[in-house]
């Protein structure tokens, strides 16, 4: 009984405020680490609003860094994944498409450009590779929205000796093409709406849409082609677009002429059919309709 | 063309000016002369910094730049070369472009291509 008192009226005496002079120097001197003290100057002198700031600063910066690494592993857009995969099939081609090889200024795409004006493909952009092989005579890849990436047979333009219009005629046939996204569609790897702008952090990227489409493109113009159905379709946009042009038109007609008689004459060419079927077909396409009396 | 390689090859250059220029197609060649069919003297790709070097003894058409890289002077079609540092694919997408493992042969082929295409515009 007398301890619990004891201990009691030791309770009451602790909770009792000490007086300043009693205090023992070791208690005044927690007074100066008061940590509600340090944090009131602090909160004064505007310095936890200085350190918030750098420490959303250095947030920022490190998110940034995060996002931008993040970056470096995304899979390219559809307009950046085209034109490499098809100057990769170029360059892997190099030997068979000769396109390495000395050749005078044809001053093509002047002519191109003015064809291009005249049959409203006005802001458009295009290149043009000129090949030392025999075959494909015309071809476009699948390239941008904005630019059309066209390649034409000089051995090809030769033997017909081909005018500056005559080839830029076959060029438009490309654009026009390009348009109807062939071949860009018909060469279209199954897995490239996935992987287009995905992001492949933490793995390899799946490069077999790149290959494939190399692949897909010999085997086009080797093996495929175009359908008949497909030259149709072009032939009669050729047709409404010169139309309006008769000049144009009569020499898109006199081409179609030329390269029928060469692809029946000359064996060299004789694979131009494979691949577009056929100068024939096309030359009936646009003859006028005979209507009965 | 051999009297234009002989200048920038033996005499020594006078460099009166320097200025950075960046590469802006993906892969390209410095040639020897001032012409496409030149030989390469090395292989660049997008974004190399280049120096243009103006030298009063190497006539070079308004086509070409005279340039120095690395230990290398010689010549870059000047609609490859931008004074703002270019958007690269390679920048873009690093990772990809490395994955493609590109060899040699295949960097000088694509290089080379880019000596070969004939650009063009449509303007209205």
């Amino acid at each position: 009984m007398i301890f619990l008192a004891a201990l009691f009226s030791g309770a009451l005496y602790a909770q009792a405020p000490v007086p300043a002079e009693a205090r023992l120097p070791q208690e005044k001197e927690l007074d100066v680490v008061d940590f509600q003290h340090v944090k009131d100057v602090l909160k004064k002198d505007g310095l936890m609003q200085e350190v918030k700031r750098k420490k959303d600063e250095v947030e920022r910066i490190q998110g940034a860094r995060v996002a931008q690494e993040k970056a470096r592993h995304n899979w390219p857009s559809e307009d950046d994944f085209w034109p490499i995969a098809s100057e990769l099939w170029l360059v892997k081609n190099a030997s068979t498409l000769k396109w390495d090889f000395e050749r005078p200024e044809y001053g093509v795409e002047e002519t191109l450009a003015q064809l291009l004006r005249t049959t409203g493909h006005v802001g458009k952009r295009f290149r043009i590779l000129a090949l030392d092989a025999p075959s494909p005579a015309h071809f476009n890849l699948p390239w941008t929205k904005q630019e059309y990436c066209l390649l034409f047979s000089v051995p090809f333009a030769r033997t017909l000796d081909l005018s500056k219009l005559e080839i830029a005629l076959l060029l438009l046939e490309e654009v026009l093409r390009a348009e109807e996204g062939w071949p860009r569609d018909l060469v279209r790897p199954a897995k490239l709406k996935d992987l287009v702008g995905s992001n492949f952090t933490g793995q390899k990227p799946d490069l077999t849409p790149v290959f494939e489409v190399g692949t897909a493109l010999t085997a086009f113009l080797r093996e495929k082609g175009y359908s008949f159905q497909q030259q149709f379709q072009l032939t009669r946009k050729m047709d409404t677009l010169l139309k309006a042009h008769p000049e144009l038109w009569n020499a898109y007609v006199r081409l179609l002429g030329k390269i029928d008689r060469l692809v029946k004459s000359n064996p060299v060419h004789a694979g131009y059919l494979k691949l577009f079927p056929s100068p024939e077909m096309q030359l009936r396409w646009l003859a006028p309709e005979e209507k009965p009396l | 063309m051999k009297a234009v390689l002989a200048l920038t090859l033996l005499l020594p250059i006078a460099v009166a000016a320097a200025d950075t220029l960046y590469f802006t197609a993906l892969l390209g060649h410095v040639h020897q002369a001032p012409s496409r069919p030149s030989p390469s003297l090395t292989t660049i790709q997008c974004g190399h910094p280049l120096k243009a070097v103006s030298d009063p003894k190497v006539v070079v058409s308004g086509e070409w730049a005279h340039v120095a890289v690395a230990d290398h002077k010689g010549f870059v079609w000047k609609r490859h070369l931008s004074e703002k540092r270019p958007d690269c694919f390679q920048a873009r997408h690093p990772k990809f472009f490395d994955a493609l493992q590109l060899d040699l042969a295949e960097l000088y082929y694509w290089g080379r291509l880019y000596d070969h295409w004939e650009e063009g515009e449509v303007r209205p």
